[in-house]
């Protein structure tokens, strides 16, 4: 992918434009597909947006977006309500929706060409600000092609192009990096970094956390439509949490004896340490219990090779959030887990560790 | 209402019907049925002289017949469809307003709809010719054609933003088309028999009565008692009958787009008498407008001497007075696909309030 220049705000304003949503309702009829969303999103950072489907991410983002009225609440983007002024909204957010959704017959850069123009770009600025997205975005090759045969990981760059369209100071993209290959999102993720850098606001939502980990900066979690406190997922985040410890491959011995070995460094019973494939999981109940726990390995004279939390930060975050808000049914985490073996809850966690039963919970079950 | 934004939209369209093939079809399915339609004109008018201004009107109608039954097509899924095909939401989010997505969709299919009217040009010029028709008429049917087609697809346009689903608001149209040309002659000639007056009829004829016996006019050769036609009495007679009243519902068939397009065309008349298709619709419908007298008297007696005391006035006589109805019908249309489109314009806003059962925005 290309890099250059982005381009600042078509409209001159300052770069300073951060999200402000408080105790935003929405429902479609019997619906509540948002209950109450509270959140900020601050200039030149990337806001993750993390929840399980139907947590109401979409919705949020289409009322950002100005396209759909909230029933409570009030919403501010740059300090400008999308509700009662979706213009000047407008002026300032590029919204990638979930799906391209292409004209038929009109080529990449027509689609592009178009839109600018929507934004009050004179025809020969927007064919110039079309050819440079089009480059940005590795689509060059592809600009005469009709946007609906392009695959999908090229209509999603190309609606990420179209997003940047009029260069917004606030960018809401609602999983963006699905579809792409890895590449690709290398290159999103480097763009997406360089946008904020330029003090650009951008909302990610993503199902894929240990993508979505490498790139926010803050995270937004959704359960059932309400956005959860911060205080709620500091405590998730400090939780009992497992740690994946790999020993250097030793064809002489079973993974089950590597698990005794681990066990009784540990002073723990075998029962307590799972192995997953080639590598033991063991549960710490904070990151001190994991530095203690490695330090004794190391000790005993273990060649460690590997000692990593099992899932990401987000990850484990949300599907211990996910866990407390449903717990008679541990349902599968949507989309694909990552490449970090998670899987999902329940499944590999020894009883004794499960979030759900876990005896230094501190949370109360209410949310926000 | 910002041209530039307009423009953009309106091109997003026609960008892509040109491109699609489908529309190549029906654009030559159209002209083969015009073809068709000309030919066989040409061929059945042969068999007489004279009368090829009915068959020019015949074909203009038929012609408006056909963009009739073309142009729900071209519209009639013009938003839902983008919402269903997720383009919409796109177009929403960018500076663009909801009446310039709107009024840039329906301007692109009026457009779309003329291209049907540019390959019928040639078919209405070959037949105007053959006709020996007045160049008024085929300006004028022209004009009322434009109308007409840019009525269809504001409906169709109007139609597809209210409701959800693209095949409903499709049929809505036709629906809609339908109650305009069928559904308007079948009120008003329920209407009018609906509402009915009595009248009535005063008659005078000969009283054969008073013929004495053994007389026979006849015969020439008659005694000299018996009485000759012209001495013979006159009797009255009264009946009563209902009559419908169709100068109550007239203005219900004003809006059939064929009477408009009739009536908007300069009439032409021959010896009082209409002389092609238009001018024989529009007398008709003009003359529907004159409410049928109270009493009515017809006098056989003086008639059949050969007195002539009242000449029966003549088709364009009777309906010198009566109102133009095609500007009337066409208010009427006009409101109809106006108010269809300020409606579809409400039900599109942003921020959505709420949206149609069923429907994803995005």
């Amino acid at each position: 992918m290309a890099l250059g220049g982005v381009g600042g705000s078509l409209y001159g304003e300052a770069m300073d434009a951060g999200i402000d949503v408080a105790g935003v309702k929405r429902s479609f009829g019997a619906v509540h597909a948002v209950q109450q969303v509270t959140f900020t999103a601050l200039p030149g950072r990337v806001t993750g947006l993390v929840g399980p489907n139907g947590s109401g991410k979409t919705t949020l983002m289409l009322m950002l977006a100005s396209l759909l009225r909230p029933d409570e609440g009030e919403m501010r983007i740059g300090g400008i309500d999308p509700v009662s002024d979706p213009a000047g909204a407008r002026r300032l957010l590029g919204w990638m929706p979930d799906s391209l959704g292409a004209w038929p017959s009109l080529t990449s850069r027509e689609v592009l060409v178009a839109t600018a123009q929507l934004y009050d770009l004179s025809r020969e600025d927007a064919r110039a600000r079309a050819d440079h997205l089009l480059e940005l975005v590795d689509l060059g090759a592809l600009a005469a092609s009709p946007a609906r045969v392009l695959s999908r990981g090229q209509k999603q760059r190309l609606a990420l192009a179209r997003a940047l369209v009029h260069g917004p100071r606030v960018l809401l993209l609602d999983e963006p990096a699905s579809g792409l290959d890895p590449q690709a999102r290398i290159a999103l993720r480097v763009l997406l970094r360089r946008l904020a850098g330029e003090g650009r606001t951008i909302l990610i939502s993503s199902h894929v956390l240990s993508e979505l980990e490498e790139v926010v900066d803050d995270a937004v979690f959704m359960v059932d439509g309400r956005t959860v406190g911060t205080d709620r997922v500091a405590a998730a985040a400090t939780r009992v949490r497992v740690w994946r410890v790999r020993v250097a491959a030793d064809l002489a011995r079973s993974t089950e004896s590597v698990r005794g070995d681990i066990a009784a460094a540990l002073g723990r019973t075998a029962e307590e340490v799972r192995v997953d494939r080639r590598d033991v999981l063991v549960p710490f109940s904070d990151e001190a219990a994991a530095v203690a726990g490695l330090r004794s390995l190391v000790s005993a004279g273990l060649p460690i090779v590997e000692f990593a939390p099992a899932v990401g930060d987000l990850e484990h975050a949300f599907l211990d959030l996910r866990a407390e808000a449903s717990p008679p049914t541990p349902d599968l985490p949507d989309g694909p887990a990552g490449p970090r073996d998670a899987s999902p809850p329940g499944s590999w966690a020894p009883p004794a560790a499960h979030p759900v039963t876990d005896a230094d919970r501190t949370d109360d079950g209410s949310t926000s | 209402m910002n041209l530039h934004r307009l423009r953009t939209i309106i091109g997003i369209e026609l960008r892509q019907r040109v491109r699609s093939v489908g529309w190549y079809v029906l654009l030559g399915i159209f002209a083969v049925i015009l073809v068709a339609l000309l030919s066989l004109s040409f061929a059945a008018f042969s068999l007489t002289t004279g009368g090829s201004e009915w068959f020019f009107s015949l074909v203009i109608l038929l012609v408006l017949l056909l963009t009739l039954l073309v142009s729900p097509t071209l519209s009639g899924s013009a938003v839902n469809g983008d919402r269903d095909a997720a383009t919409l939401a796109p177009v929403q989010v960018t500076l663009v307003t909801t009446s310039e997505i709107v009024i840039g969709k329906f301007l692109a299919a009026w457009i779309s709809g003329l291209a049907f009217l540019v390959v019928a040009l040639p078919f209405l010029v070959v037949a105007t010719l053959a006709g020996e028709l007045n160049p008024g008429a085929i300006v004028t049917s022209l004009l009322i054609l434009i109308i007409e087609v840019g009525v269809v697809a504001a409906i169709g346009v109007g139609l597809s933003a209210v409701i959800a689903r693209p095949i409903f608001s499709v049929a809505s149209t036709y629906l809609l088309v339908a109650a305009l040309t069928v559904g308007t002659l079948i009120a008003f000639g329920l209407g009018g028999a609906a509402l009915r007056t009595q009248t009535t009829t005063i008659s005078r004829d000969v009283d054969w009565n008073a013929v004495p016996l053994g007389c026979d006019l006849s015969s020439p050769s008659t005694s000299p008692n018996c009485p000759s036609y012209d001495e013979l009495p006159c009797v009255e007679s009264s009946y009563v009958s209902e009559q419908p009243r169709f100068d109550r519902v007239w203005w219900i068939l004003a809006a059939n787009p064929f009477v408009i397009l009739a009536d908007a065309t300069p009439p032409t008349y021959e010896n009082g008498n209409p002389t092609d298709l238009f001018s024989q619709i529009a007398a008709g419908v003009r003359s529907a407008q004159l409410s049928p007298e109270e009493t009515t008297s017809y006098d056989g007696c003086t008639l059949s001497r050969g007195l002539n005391v009242d000449d029966y006035p003549s088709t364009e006589e009777r309906i010198a007075g009566t109102t133009p109805s095609w500007f009337v019908g066409l208010f009427f249309q006009l409101l109809l696909a106006g108010g269809l489109l300020a409606w579809g314009i409400s039900r599109t806003k942003t921020p959505a309030k709420r949206l149609p059962p069923g429907t994803r925005i995005a």
